[in-house]
Parts: C-alpha cells; structure tokens; sequence
C-alpha cells in the first residue's frame, strides 16, 4: 500500500501549480487557457471554460478534488482510509447546511439543486429525498437517521434553542472539525509528527481564526466563544484558548499566543492578515510534508491540501478573466483566495 | 426472435393544455417510448412545473400514507382524464393540509413519547433530589442573588460546558444522568445582559421545567409525576383516535387522489426526458413500434379529433446508436436475458445473440459436464431455486438436462462409467478425438460470429467494413482458408495453392482495409497495419484453441472423479463411500462452478465480442403507474 500511495501521491504531486503558472495563467490568450488547464490535469474545467456559470466551475473544481480523493483512497483501509474519506464529508455538510438554510427560507427544490454539491461516489446523503422534507424539523429528523446523525444532533438542539443560522452554521462546523480531530488521532500515532504538523497546522489555524471572528467581528461573549472552538491537542489547546478567549483585541490575542504561532503572526493587524499567514504557513508546511520521505498517509494529506488551494486559486483566475478584470486585479484577489477568504 | 422489431420515431404536437392527456394515452398504449426533442425552435419546458409539482404531491402522498397508516390500491378507470396543472396544484395543496394534520398527529406522539421520557427521568431525578435534601424553591428563586438553572445537556459537552461556565464564573454540578443526558445545576451570580443563555443553547442544554408545586413538598412532587402519567396516556389515547378519525376524514379521498397522481404520472415521467414546446403547444418525440403506429394514431384521432400533429419517420443513419432496442422473447428463453443482458443491450439492428447464447451455453455446459447423475442434482438443486432467483432455476435445469443428455453419451453417472453403456464414448477413450472435436467446434462457433458480424456491419450501411473487415468476410475468408489448409496439412495432403492464395488475398485485403481506415502519420500508419493485420490472424487461431477447454473439461471431469475413486478404494467400506459422496459433492460445486463460468467465458470473449456491441438502449415505454418504471 505504502509505495503504490507513495507513487501515486508523487505522480499526483506534479500537477501542483507554482507561483508563476498562476500569472502565466492570468495572461495566457483566451484560447491558450483550456490546453494549460488540461496540462495541469484540469481538464474538467478546461471543458466549461468559457461558461458564465459560477455555480458550474465551483462544481467542477470540487468534483475535481473528489476524483484525486477517489484515487488517493483507493489503496487505504481501516482507519486511513476513513480519515480521508471524511475529509470530503465538509463538502457534505456544507450541503446540509444548504438544505437547512433552503427550508428555513422555504426556497423550492429546484433552485437549490445547482448550488448543492455532487459528492459522485462519497455520497451519503439522499438528497432528492431530503430536498422533499416538509420543513427543517421533519429535515432534522430525516437527517439524524443519515450517516451524520452525530454532527446534525448537536446542531438541531442549539437550533431550536436559538433558531439562529449562524449558531446552526458554527455547530455543523465545530462537530464536523471534532470529528476530524477525533479520526486523526489513530493515525497520528502511525504517521508520526508530519502528519500531527498538519492537523496542527489545520485546526489551530481554524481555531485562532474562528476566535478572533466570533470575538471581535460577532462580539459574542468568551464563553460561548471557547465553547464554539475545536477541542484538540495540538498547540491550543483549553487553557490557552480560555486566555486567549478573554483578551481584548487581536493584537492582545496575538501577544498571548504560545510560539512559535506568536513568532509567525507578529505585526499582524487584523484577522484576514492572521488568516492569510497561518494559511500560507500551512503550506508551506505541507509543502515540506509533500517532499519529505514522510508517512505516505501525511504525504497525500497534505497533497490534497494543496491541491485544493491550488485550485481556489485557479476559480479566482478563472472567474477574473471572466469578469474581464485586469490583471493586477486578478493577482490582488488571488492573494486572497489563496487565503480561503473568496 | 433474432433482431429487434423495427421502430419510427414520432414527433406529435398537442396544446400545452392537453399534454397531460396525451402522456395518459401515450401511456394507455405503452408503446411510446420518449426522448428528447431535438429541436432549437422549441424552447420551452412546458411540463417542467408540472413534473415538479406531481413529484411534491407524490412525495407528500407517500409520507401520508406511511405516516397515517393508509394504504392504497390505485385502480384506474379506463376513461379517465389526466389532472391539468392547476388542479395538479390543487391536488399538493390539499396535501399538505392533510400532511400537516398528519404530521401534527404523527408529532403529538413523538411528543408524548418524548414527554414520557423526560418524565421517567423526572421522577428519577427527584427522587435523588429528594434523597439530597435539597429545596429547590430557594435554589430556582429568581430574585436572588445566584442565577441557578435546573437543567439537562449531552453527556458529550459536560467537560466543555465547565470550562466554558468557568470562564463567565459558573459552575455545573452534575448531580445525575440517563440515556446519554446529565442532569445538572448550573449556578453563578446573577448578571444583568444576556449572560450565559447563548452557550447553553450552543451547549443543547434544556431547562427542565419544575412546576411551582414541585418545589413545594415532596409528595406533592410524586403527586404530579402520578398525574402527568396519566395524562399522557390520555393524550396517547387522544393520539390514536385522531389517527382513526384522521383515516376515516381522509382515507376515501386519499385514495381518489392516488389515483389522479397515478394519471398524472406520465406527463411528469414523460417531462424527465423532455416535453418541449413553444407557446400554446407541447412536442412529444419518442420511439413507437412501427406495427402500432397505426393503432396509435387511430387512438389519437379518437380522443382529440383532429387536435394534434403526428410526424412520423424512419431512424436515420446517424442516429441509430441512439434508437432504443424493442426486443421480444418466448417465456422459456427470457431466464436467459440476465446473462446477456450483463454483457450488455443489442444495438437497435443488432443480431439479438440471446437464443444463440442459450443453446451454445446449454451445449457447451453439457459437453464439459457430462454425467448423468451430476446432471441430475444440478437439475434437482435449480428445481428448489425461486423467488428472485426464477430466471437460475430455468437456466440450471437446462444445463442439468443437457448434463444428463452428454452423460448418457459418455456413459458416465456419478463419474462411474462401466454402470451404462455409452451411446457415443467415454471422453478419456479417445482425448485426441474429443480435442479435435472441440477444435471444429471452435471454428464452426467463430465462422459463425464472424457472419453474424458482417449482417451486422450490413445492417449500418457499412459496406466497405463488412467486406474487407479482419471480423467480417475477408476475416472468414482468411480463417476459413487457412483452416482448410492446416487441416490438409496434417492430413498429409499439404497446405495447397488454392487455400494459400485466397489466405493471402484476404489478408491483403484487410490490411488494405486497416491502411484506409487508420488516419495517422505514414510511419505510424504502416506500424498499425502490419500489427493490427497480425493480430486479426493471430487471434482468429487463438480464440479456436480456447475452445480445446470444452474437451479439456470433459476429460478432467473423468480424471477427477477416477482419483476420488482411487482415493476411496484404499479405505473401509464406510470411508469408501463417504470419500465417494464428499468427491461427487466436490466435483458438483467445484467443478460445476468453473465449467458454469467457462461456458460463460467462451460465449463473452470468443462470441460476443466478435459482434456484438451490447451498447444499445433497451426500449422504455410510459406505462401506466404500478406497470413501468418510475418517475424519480
């Protein structure tokens, strides 16, 4: 299993797109942009290129993710091969989200179905069949006897407490990353620090960002906040997210936090300027995962979390060239998508 | 039997407003099998709205029926009308008021369920509660200085829930837990604000409600469990009245609804594929059995008079990868349609090889699995086969059966072969006979492939490739040839001229033919015509000496059953005749098993895929509903 997944991660790797191809992207003439599409394995989205639907290049880029997922998979088991496996569920539970966010709207199905995701073969959810709930109680009960009864439960409780879409939206998200954190502890064993460096590197980025919103953009109070964060052990873990809950500012956040996450976000002044640097962090550590003679488990992880924010960066040059941005435009939002922050 | 029945497509026209009832008549007949109509001047999707209401209300009828405990039997009236859109409408709407009646009945009883959960756990927890001596109308007083909440929360947030409090100054106190809930008291000073009421609700905490009776004396708190008991089992009492009056109140016009969905079905069904139109009119285009388009356009002119547009024609050329496949079949050849049907649909004026694969199969299981006690457990066990498991049990007697008749041949019964006398000869009597057999079993088999690929490449219009095709007649040509003079050859009469030369003329023939048809550079054109022309010859052989396995298994059947008899004379009379039963067990699953997937194999490889394309679509007509597919 190792050298098949070591091989394929290293075939895989090779599509990955360098700072540069970006620009050569921005400026390439029109009809040049499908055959560099499909040099870098893309040809999916080579194929709708062109097309004004949004909608339709989001789509592709995800069915793209979940095709390379699909082949990565295929020669893991137990519970590698579940980690993986629910690394593609998010795009799940955005889905759920939607659906909850339709009813309570009471948007007809046919509207939602272009913004729902097509999981192609991770799919768990019935969606035609959740699609004819009545509304978002009879959604809840249809969705707590589907494979994600455990995330939807918390988060129908606190619904009907509040019947506040972002309370919804942050328990959806904080049991779906506890869940992840959860099946990444087996393997952490087996794959070693590099793969522990990468889950550190995901939910402490996940953590921060989410404290500093809810703190300082939602101004909810410290509790609820702490209680709102992703239980895990990495480098915040509960004490210091209890301090770091109850600082004043991003600034004091940033000058309470342990290093080397202090040493990395120093001088920066607002959330997306930390969010912009733990991502590029993150890669660059998964960069040195990727080229490192690690776990072949940590290698493909980290491939597909590059992969992915290769191709947000790839649907911002696309969308920019449709909306005939010029170039400097294209570069600036590119920064930012590259961020996560589209 | 042999190709499927030929087929005109339809185009027809009605007013949008009588669409439903043409998809009823279309329907009626289940002779109309729809397809998209691929026309740009016909831009609308007159039936789309239509399809999604009928799939709300139908979804909606299925949750009532399930959740009201109804059931119904739709019988339709052979006069009746399709609904239109606006009673369709009409029709979800009504619906949704039953559903939401039912629901409310379906939800009084999750929530009495849930109240006599809670309760249980009510009374538990006062008795603790009781047993701790505590008061809790001091505890739960709301002008005092502590803020003190009685309540439950997921077992799973407990720990987060105490650190979380702890940072606002409160503490929770479990002080019990049931069914994966703690119950617990959480307490700290009394703030004015929101305080900590959004992280409970983050939390899923629930206040648990403690009536001002209950916090009064103890026995008044039993007192009030006491009551609450039996007013839930009146309220579930209430609960299943309603359910009755809800069926009595709804039931019958339940049912006639059933029935105006069932005749709305078609035009949904039919939308899925695409009903197009343009303005005031609705296009349906699909494929109609030519000897019913008649019949049908008799039954239009019937019900519409004259309201409609009918244009029928021919499949042309370039679509007939596209034509659905209507094929027919007499009852005792339909078992076999499974193992076809898993290599794959006939082309629409394709060979239809289902009769051909039956006898070979049959011949072939036979031949490689001759013995007439073997064939008669396999013909006995297929006989117990029933249920979803119908089309094996017909397939097994078959095989058996012909098992039975290749036994008596070879004179072979439970692999005992001097109990009757042979009609023909024992296989491993004469083995070079049996394989030369097999051989000419082979070449009988392939030629016979190869003409039924020519009549279909005929059947295209692809003239040039039935001619000069290495798969169609200079491919027999060449085989045919060259079979003819190896056999001279190894009757010692020699490979002669007249055989030579039509071999090599064949071959140039096909190698001329691969030349045309490759469209690539001169070097590489050359490399695919010198290799492809070998394979073609090269193949043509190797796919005749599979066929040495139909005498290869013949014969290992023997040689199998003479080693357990060896194996069985060494032993006690008892350990004789068990090793005999084991081995004849052995050699019916084990043995049985792999000349089962054999046979298959030749017919897939060495026939099918000589010609046969199974890239058709099998016809689908609209049906009536409870008698076709379904409009999901």
């Amino acid at each position: 299993m190792s050298a098949y997944l070591n091989t394929r991660v290293s075939l895989l790797s090779e599509r990955l797109w360098a700072e540069e191809e970006f620009d050569r992207l921005i400026h390439l003439p029109h009809a040049e942009v499908p055959s560099a599409l499909t040099e870098r394995g893309l040809a999916a989205l080579a194929q709708g290129y062109g097309g004004d639907d949004p909608l339709s290049l989001e789509a592709r880029i995800i069915a793209q993710i979940l095709e390379e997922t699909r082949v990565l998979v295929r020669p893991l088991s137990g519970a590698a091969r579940d980690f993986i496996i629910y690394w593609t569920r998010r795009f799940e539970v955005s889905n759920v989200k939607t659906l909850i966010r339709a009813k309570m709207s009471g948007e007809r199905y046919t509207a939602l179905i272009p913004r729902l995701i097509e999981m192609g073969p991770f799919a768990r959810l019935d969606l035609e069949e959740l699609m004819h709930a009545d509304d978002v109680a009879e959604l809840f009960r249809r969705l707590e006897q589907s494979p994600y009864a455990d995330i939807v439960r918390h988060a129908r409780r606190a619904f009907e407490e509040s019947h506040d879409p972002f309370i919804l939206d942050a328990t959806l998200d904080r049991a779906y990353y506890e869940g992840l954190v959860r099946r990444a502890q087996p393997i952490e064993a087996e794959a070693g620090k590099p793969m522990r460096d990468l889950m550190a590197g995901l939910v402490d980025r996940i953590n921060l960002v989410w404290l500093l919103r809810y703190r300082f953009n939602y101004h909810l109070p410290p509790a609820q906040v702490y209680y709102l964060l992703v239980g895990g052990h990495y480098h915040l873990q509960g004490e210091v997210l209890q301090r770091l809950v109850t600082q004043e500012s991003v600034a004091a956040v940033i000058a309470a936090l342990p290093d080397p996450l202090r040493q990395t976000l120093e001088g920066a002044q607002s959330i997306m300027a930390v969010f912009c640097q733990l991502e590029d962090r993150a890669a660059r550590q998964a960069r040195s995962v990727l080229h490192s003679a690690a776990h072949p488990l940590a290698r493909a992880f980290a491939y597909l979390v590059l992969r992915e924010r290769d191709l947000r960066g790839v649907r911002a040059v696309l969308r920019g060239r449709h909306l005939g941005l010029p170039s400097e435009a294209i570069r600036q939002a590119l920064g930012h998508q590259a961020c996560g922050v589209a | 039997m042999f190709r499927a029945q030929p087929l005109q497509h339809l185009t027809l026209w009605f007013l949008a407003s009588e669409a439903p009832d043409a998809a009823l008549l279309l329907a009626q007949h289940g002779v109309f099998n729809p397809v998209a109509a691929e026309d740009a001047a016909l831009p609308d999707n007159p039936a789309a709205a239509y399809r999604e209401v009928y799939l709300e209300a139908e979804a909606r009828l299925a949750r009532i029926l399930e959740q009201c405990g109804m059931t119904s039997e739709v019988a339709l009236p052979p006069d009746a009308a399709a609904p239109s859109l606006a009673e369709l409408t009409e029709i979800n709407d009504w619906l949704r008021e039953v559903w939401q009646v039912c629901s409310r009945c379906w939800e009084t009883q999750l929530r009495v369920d849930e109240e006599r959960k809670r309760l249980t756990a009510l009374k538990e927890t006062y008795a603790r509660l009781k047993r701790l001596n505590l008061d809790l109308s001091r505890l739960l007083r709301r002008d005092s200085l502590l803020d003190a909440r009685l309540g439950q929360v997921p077992a799973a947030n407990v720990k987060r829930l105490q650190e979380a409090l702890a940072l606002a100054g409160y503490v929770l106190s479990p002080f019990d837990q049931a069914e994966g809930q703690v119950f617990a008291v959480v307490a700290g000073p009394r703030r004015e604000g929101e305080g900590i009421a959004g992280l409970l609700s983050q939390a899923g905490w629930r206040e648990l409600p403690v009536p001002p009776e209950l916090q009064t004396h103890p026995d008044a708190a039993r007192e009030y469990i006491e009551a609450e008991e039996k007013r839930l089992e009146a309220a579930a009492g209430a609960h299943c009245q309603e359910r009755e009056h809800n069926f009595a109140q709804f039931g019958t016009r339940v049912q006639e609804t059933a029935i105006r969905l069932a005749l709305a079905r078609p035009l949904a069904e039919a939308a899925a594929t695409g009903v197009r139109g343009r303005r005031h009119l609705a296009v349906f285009a699909g494929w109609v059995p030519r000897r019913s388009v008649e019949a049908l356009q008799q039954a239009l002119e019937a019900r519409f008079h004259g309201r409609y547009w009918l244009v029928a024609r021919e499949p042309r050329p370039d679509e007939l990868d596209r034509v659905p496949s209507l094929l027919t079949y007499p009852a005792w050849l339909r078992p076999f349609l499974p193992l076809v049907r898993s290599y794959g649909v006939p082309r629409y004026g394709e060979f239809d090889p289902t009769l051909l694969f039956a006898v070979s199969y049959v011949l072939l299981f036979g031949a490689m699995f001759g013995d007439v006690g073997h064939g008669a457990v396999i013909m006995l066990l297929a006989s117990l086969l029933h249920g979803r498991l119908n089309w094996l049990r017909v397939v097994g007697m078959t095989a058996g059966a012909a098992s039975v008749a290749f036994g008596f041949l070879y004179g072979s019964v439970f692999g005992y072969e001097d109990l009757i006398h042979p009609l023909w000869q024992s296989p491993l009597h004469d083995p070079v006979r049996m394989l030369a057999i097999a051989v000419a079993a082979g070449v009988g088999f392939i030629s016979l492939t190869l003409l039924i690929n020519t009549y279909n490449l005929l059947n295209v219009g692809r003239l040039l490739d039935a001619l000069l095709g290495g798969g169609a007649l200079a491919g027999l040509a060449l085989y045919l040839a060259s079979v003819h003079g190896l056999y001279r050859l190894a009757t010692g009469e020699g490979f002669d001229t007249a055989n030579a030369l039509v071999a090599v003329a064949a071959l140039g023939l096909i190698a001329a033919h691969t030349w045309l048809e490759s469209r690539v550079a001169v070097g590489e054109r050359l490399l695919v015509t010198v290799i492809e022309t070998l394979e073609t010859g090269i193949n043509l052989f190797a796919n005749t000496l599979s066929f040495l396995r139909v005498a290869a298994f013949s014969l290992n059947h023997v040689a199998l059953a003479m080693a357990i008899f060896t194996l069985a004379a060494g032993l006690s009379t008892a350990g004789h005749w068990l090793t005999v039963v084991l081995g004849n067990v052995v050699i019916i699953v084990l043995e049985g098993g792999i000349v089962a997937i054999q046979a298959l194999r030749l017919m897939y490889y060495e026939g099918f895929s000589r010609f046969f394309s199974g890239s058709g679509v099998e016809f689908s007509p609209l049906r009536l509903a409870g008698t076709g597919r379904s409009a999901g």
